[in-house]
């Protein structure tokens, strides 16, 4: 059996490698999807999953055994998006690669006002969320400016966290969340080998961010942010400039794990008009994606919402960077302007997948697989990746079927 | 000076605050003030639905129309705001963004909704007892996570089994809903943009969109 899952392993990373680089696999590599149903399907309670690590490591393997993909990407994310402390930690790699998702133990021990977790902030069904929030003033831009990790480490974040207000409950707070660190590095390890043990490829995923993103989302606010455009228009664009060190910096410090491919969601980007995406959004995220293809990254970019109007930008980027991975742009259109050019992923509107049916699947897969699979470099995937409790067996037992027939 | 506010609103001038004020110091009609601001939120609305405008204009927009309307509301003699119809509003079960539903809430208002906005993270019950309570013309549900696809889903069945769903048209937004979804919920409108939503409530109550 060990030579066969290793088989099946190889096969499925050489389909997504094909992808990757532009060429055509054996067939469509699909990716899939995750989140609520993955403790659903186990009779698991949101809050169990997500702070009892057995459960979760369990969870996922049953999971992954039932509804073989070829790259089980959403089933790997074991928490919240924890960027700002990718930053604060910059400095030190070590430490810095540890804080990309933030998990339910860790968000405990921080006592943020970043994140929502079930059995904490909201009932034990609920999905963890990421609300953000304002703790940064428009007349700290120029602080923000001048040494961003020093302002975010030092200001920000006792201000974000309720457990890192003064330097005495600080330093008790970081010697808990490096045990956490510690307890999530073991989770990490349990789930890549389940995932071996099941005949999945174990890449290794690092990170980065659109610095935009950063402050909107951690520093200012999403609203506020965008009113600082108008207001503050140099500020801003000076303060997403001085954000490209950190954010490089912690991005490139995932080599030492092993990746070779960083993942960076974006936000804003749909917030945007194309004359502010030009110009104050793109710049600085096209330069970290640029510094990590140098380094030997490839990239993969979640581009949120319809990113229709800002799809050209893409080409600015050199050929076979990475993934750009689509919400609602529509792939078929994508892949006309990309092709050759970049690898794109997509394809599966969650509405399908929860409200659909067998059939209505098979049909979707059928429709688009001929569109887009000439040529290669397309990878199906759910628009978003987390799949709510109520998804049916059926429907996710359907999407690999017709990928089988039509991929 | 109406039309100059209504331009500068138009045009995300933050200016037109301070035009704003200006006109009601100087003996302006509150009414025609609210007016100008409504016209101008239309056009803000139109040009987005175009392509012309995006998520950040809705946003700023929606704040420089707030900014006024809290100084220009007091002053307008209470029934001469003349309201097109009754909305409660809430952000589905489980889910507790915000972003999306006050984008909607502040071009509902500006429409001449009258918005009860029931938060964020509603119970189902809320959304009926909001409904025997205020007897309004629509319900709007939104969402931004995938979850709470299920929970509108939920809240329509509840709607349902308390009798009320024929009392209320019933429209759903968010980044996440669609034709399937609305469909699944047993909505009677979707809309993933705010501009869009505004103009199918319209249509739900029978006026032009």
């Amino acid at each position: 059996m060990a030579c066969c899952v290793k088989e099946l392993a190889e096969k499925r990373m050489a389909r997504l490698m094909a992808a990757m680089n532009l060429e055509e696999p054996d067939r469509v590599p699909l990716v899939g999807v995750g989140g609520d149903v993955i403790p659903a399907y186990s009779g698991l309670t949101m809050e169990e999953y997500y702070f009892d690590t057995e459960k979760m490591v369990k969870a996922i393997e049953k999971f992954i055994k039932d509804f073989p993909c070829d790259w089980p990407f959403a089933a790997l994310i074991a928490g919240l998006d924890g960027r700002v402390f990718n930053v604060a930690f910059s400095e030190y790699p070590d430490l810095s690669i540890n804080l990309t998702f933030i998990t339910g133990p860790m968000h405990k021990v921080l006592g943020d006002k970043y994140y929502r977790y079930p059995g904490m902030e909201i009932s034990v069904d609920s999905s963890p969320q990421f609300i953000g929030g304002t703790f940064m003033e428009a007349d700290e831009y120029d602080k923000l400016i001048a040494d961003p990790v020093k302002f975010i480490a030092e200001t920000v974040l006792p201000r974000a966290c309720r457990n890192l207000e003064n330097p005495r409950q600080a330093m008790a707070t970081m010697m808990r969340l490096g045990r956490e660190i510690d307890n999530f590095n073991a989770l990490m390890g349990q789930i890549v080998g389940k995932m071996v043990e099941n005949g999945y490829p174990a890449m290794a995923v690092g990170g980065a961010y659109a610095p935009l993103d950063l402050i909107g989302d951690f520093l200012r606010g999403v609203e506020n942010v965008l009113l600082d455009l108008r207001r503050y228009p140099e500020k801003v664009k000076a303060a997403t400039e001085a954000l490209v060190e950190p954010i490089t910096n912690y991005a490139l410090a995932h080599k030492s794990m092993g990746a070779n491919l960083a993942f960076i969601p974006l936000h804003l980007n749909e917030y945007l008009s194309p004359k502010l995406y030009k110009e104050f959004y793109w710049p600085t995220l096209k330069e970290i994606i640029e510094r990590l293809v140098k380094e030997g990254f490839k990239v993969m970019v979640f581009f949120e919402g319809k990113h229709d109007p800002h799809l050209e930008t893409i080409l600015e980027l050199p050929k076979g960077w990475g993934i750009a991975y689509f919400e609602k742009t529509d792939v078929v259109k994508a892949k006309e302007v990309l092709k050759g050019h970049t690898c794109v992923m997509g394809g599966l509107p969650m509405s399908l997948i929860v409200g659909g049916t067998p059939e209505q699947i098979d049909e979707h897969v059928k429709n688009l697989l001929e569109k887009v699979k000439p040529g290669g470099g397309f990878i199906l995937a759910p628009g978003v990746s987390t799949a709510p409790r109520e998804t049916p067996a059926e429907n996710i037992k359907a999407l690999a079927e017709a990928v089988e027939k039509y991929g | 000076m109406l039309e100059e506010i209504l331009n500068s609103i138009v045009e995300m001038d933050e200016e037109a605050v301070e035009k704003a004020r200006k006109y009601l110091d100087e003996g302006g009609e509150p009414q025609k003030l609210l007016e100008a601001c409504r016209d101008a939120m239309g056009e803000i609305g139109a040009r987005f639905e175009k392509g012309e405008y995006f998520l950040s204009e809705l946003i700023l927009g929606g704040e420089i129309f707030r900014q006024i309307m809290d100084f220009t509301l007091p002053k307008l003699k209470s029934g001469a705001a003349k309201k097109i119809g009754k909305m409660v509003l809430g952000t589905v079960k489980e889910d507790v963004h915000n972003i999306g539903k006050d984008i909607f809430k502040v071009f509902a208002e500006a429409s001449g909704f009258e918005v009860v906005d029931l938060g964020v993270d509603t119970p189902e019950e809320k959304f009926v007892e909001a409904v025997k309570e205020h007897k309004p013309d629509i319900v709007g549900m939104s969402c931004l996570i995938t979850a709470g696809v299920t929970s509108m889903k939920k809240t329509v069945d509840k709607l349902k089994e308390a009798g009320l769903r024929d009392s209320v048209k019933i429209i759903i937004g968010g980044g996440r809903v669609d034709e399937t979804v609305k469909e699944f919920t047993g909505a009677d409108a979707w809309s993933d943009d705010a501009a869009k939503g505004v103009r199918l409530c319209k249509q739900l109550i029978g006026l032009e969109g």
